[in-house]
């Protein structure tokens, strides 16, 4: 927390702080918190000049208000998206997945998910030659994999090695632990030249170890993790992908079938619902939702994989689009 | 702390970690590279009678290939927590493989079956008390035997079939498997669990799935299902149905006498 000292407001002089040292007032949260009656006896200042230094700080720490030219000015300063690289996926969303923003990566077990995300970093990196951090929550990562879709891309070793340098994974295994690293990055400790990317795989993994508490502190965790990461994008200017995964549930509507009517064409409608995990509460976070969908006719070393963009901010949603691998190579 | 590192350290780092092989070269291109790597969670599907025990079985005995041969010359911690596991199939499984292995030897010594009985780990954890409570005591028990090179769970399933409310069940599996995973990296364990199979009426996959429901089959970074060849009942076929390494393949193998082994091709 920022000191007194540091508002360089002009009532508070040396004399004045040093008052208020004495009385254990050394933050602005300490001025805040402490009696007005109090502080005015204390820095011999009137009440309304205390007033004043409170309307001061409020004035400076509170969320500003912006007008919409302004706000469109800056959008316009930065640039908003990140290519995927995967010209197909890059069309449907208008160009990439947006910069400053928590982005979803979903589906089934064994859809593609991490493959994606491989070919996410490896893109990221090539073609804007940026850091990319991996959060690895299950031990997925594999530098084989990514450095076998480097060879098949026929890039030299030494690129190869440069592409592979500027990707930095971290393995964790509970939420503290992330919350841990996050917060880590916020504060400068651990610092990267020129991130541009970062994803999360995968949050549910880490979010399941709370199930079946009866305290909510996964929530809690989850609530930090999401507060720092959006502080985090905003304040690089990076984006986040997280993973993600979805489950099946299947809904039996027995239909109320008259005795007179009872035939055998009459069957039960059986209807499967695909649900995205880690609660409500997360449904409404990510500004982009992508699903991923593995199509089941596939031959080895090449298949397709159906996108579906459930959630935007900036694209229609429902757009659809087919990716294919040959040889490892998403595109 | 995690540790913070780039793709080349862990490119390097995977490289020269060496696998467990199945003694079945189809088998093995399943698995990835040369079999069950070390520092990964394998997790294996299938019906009763196809084959998840027999390939736990012959992995144990695999571990202990010699280092001359480009073994690993190591342990293996076997938890039992469904009596599937027999010690006369043991036995059988690991004099037959280590004598193949003598065999390539410039000097073949005799296989010392006591010593290698001994190199067996066994715990058989009955019911879900015993088996958390075993999960728990996992860091000391590895820190006593270093030798350990692989942990077989057969099967994942059977301790939480009842007694445990569903959510409450993923909460603990997945802690447990958090814990679990850290330790197989940190000490670069291989470890291979078994699942059973059950029905889901309606799914459009098919209504046969593996048990623990979907979000569990996210957890391992490999997925083998097992199961009988139609066509000549001997023979068992393995496919992968996730890997994070590799790409989704079909192998064959045979259960005989000996363990795992390759359908030999008739000429």
């Amino acid at each position: 927390m920022q000191t007194l000292q540091s508002l360089n407001h002009c009532l508070l002089d040396e004399n004045v702080l040093r008052s208020l040292t004495q009385r254990r007032v050394v933050t602005i949260l300490d001025f805040l918190n402490e009696d007005i009656e109090k502080l005015s006896i204390a820095t011999k200042l009137t009440l309304s000049q205390i007033l004043s230094v409170r309307n001061f700080i409020l004035d400076k720490y509170s969320a500003p208000i912006v007008t919409g030219d302004a706000l469109l000015e800056r959008d316009r300063s930065f640039p908003k998206l990140l290519p995927t690289g995967i010209k197909r996926l890059d069309h449907a969303l208008n160009g990439g997945i947006p910069i400053g923003y928590i982005s979803e990566l979903c589906g089934l077990a064994g859809c593609g998910k991490t493959q994606f995300g491989f070919q996410l970093a490896i893109n990221c990196v090539q073609t804007l030659q940026r850091t990319v951090l991996y959060i690895d929550t299950k031990g997925d990562f594999s530098a084989i994999r990514v450095q076998k879709i480097l060879e098949n891309c026929g890039i030299p070793n030494m690129e190869m090695a440069e592409i592979m340098f500027k990707i930095k994974i971290v393995r964790i295994w509970t939420m503290d632990d992330l919350a841990d690293i996050i917060k880590k990055i916020k504060n400068k400790i651990i610092t990267f030249k020129d991130l541009a990317l970062m994803i999360v795989d995968s949050l549910p993994t880490l979010m399941f170890q709370y199930l079946g508490d009866q305290n909510k502190i996964g929530l809690a965790l989850l609530n930090t993790f999401v507060n720092d990461c959006r502080y985090l994008c905003s304040q690089f200017q990076i984006s986040t992908v997280c993973v993600n995964i979805q489950t099946r549930w299947i809904d039996q509507d027995v239909s109320d079938v008259d005795d007179d009517k009872l035939d055998s064409t009459v069957r039960e409608a059986v209807i499967e619902k695909q649900n995205r995990c880690l609660g409500k509460y997360w449904q409404a976070i990510p500004t982009l939702v992508i699903i991923l969908e593995n199509t089941l006719n596939d031959v080895e070393d090449e298949h397709e994989i159906n996108v579906t963009i459930n959630k935007s901010a900036n694209v229609n949603t429902c757009k659809k689009c087919v990716l294919k691998t040959k040889n490892g190579i998403l595109f | 702390m995690a540790q913070l590192i780039s793709a080349v350290e862990l490119w390097q780092n995977e490289t020269s970690l060496p696998s467990v092989p199945t003694f079945s070269q189809s088998l093995d291109k399943v698995f990835g590279s040369d079999g069950v790597q070390l520092n990964t969670m394998n997790e294996l599907l299938g019906l009763p009678g196809s084959g998840k025990t027999q390939l736990c079985i012959q992995l144990c005995a695999s571990i202990q290939i010699p280092t001359i041969l480009g073994g690993l010359d190591a342990e293996a911690l076997y938890i039992d927590t469904n009596t599937n596991f027999t010690a006369k199939r043991f036995k059988e499984t690991v004099v037959g493989s280590l004598n193949r292995c003598h065999k390539l030897l410039e000097n073949p010594a005799e296989v010392d079956e006591l010593a290698a009985l001994r190199r067996l780990h066994y715990v058989n954890a009955f019911g879900l008390e015993k088996f958390c409570a075993f999960m728990y005591q996992l860091p000391n028990v590895i820190n006593k035997h270093d030798k350990i090179k692989l942990i077989v769970i057969d099967s994942i399933t059977f301790p939480f079939k009842v007694g445990i409310s569903s959510t409450q069940r993923t909460g603990l599996l997945f802690r447990q498997m958090a814990e679990l995973q850290k330790l197989a990296v940190q000490k670069q364990i291989a470890i291979v669990m078994t699942n059973e199979m059950s029905t889901r009426m309606g799914l459009s996959s098919g209504p046969l799935v593996g048990s623990l429901g979907d979000a569990w089959a996210h957890r391992c970074n490999k997925r083998v299902l097992l199961s009988h060849d139609e066509h000549d009942a001997s023979n068992r076929i393995a496919l992968c149905l996730k890997s994070n390494n590799s790409p989704n393949t079909v192998g064959r193998f045979r259960i005989t006498q000996d363990g795992i082994r390759d359908i030999e091709t008739k000429t």
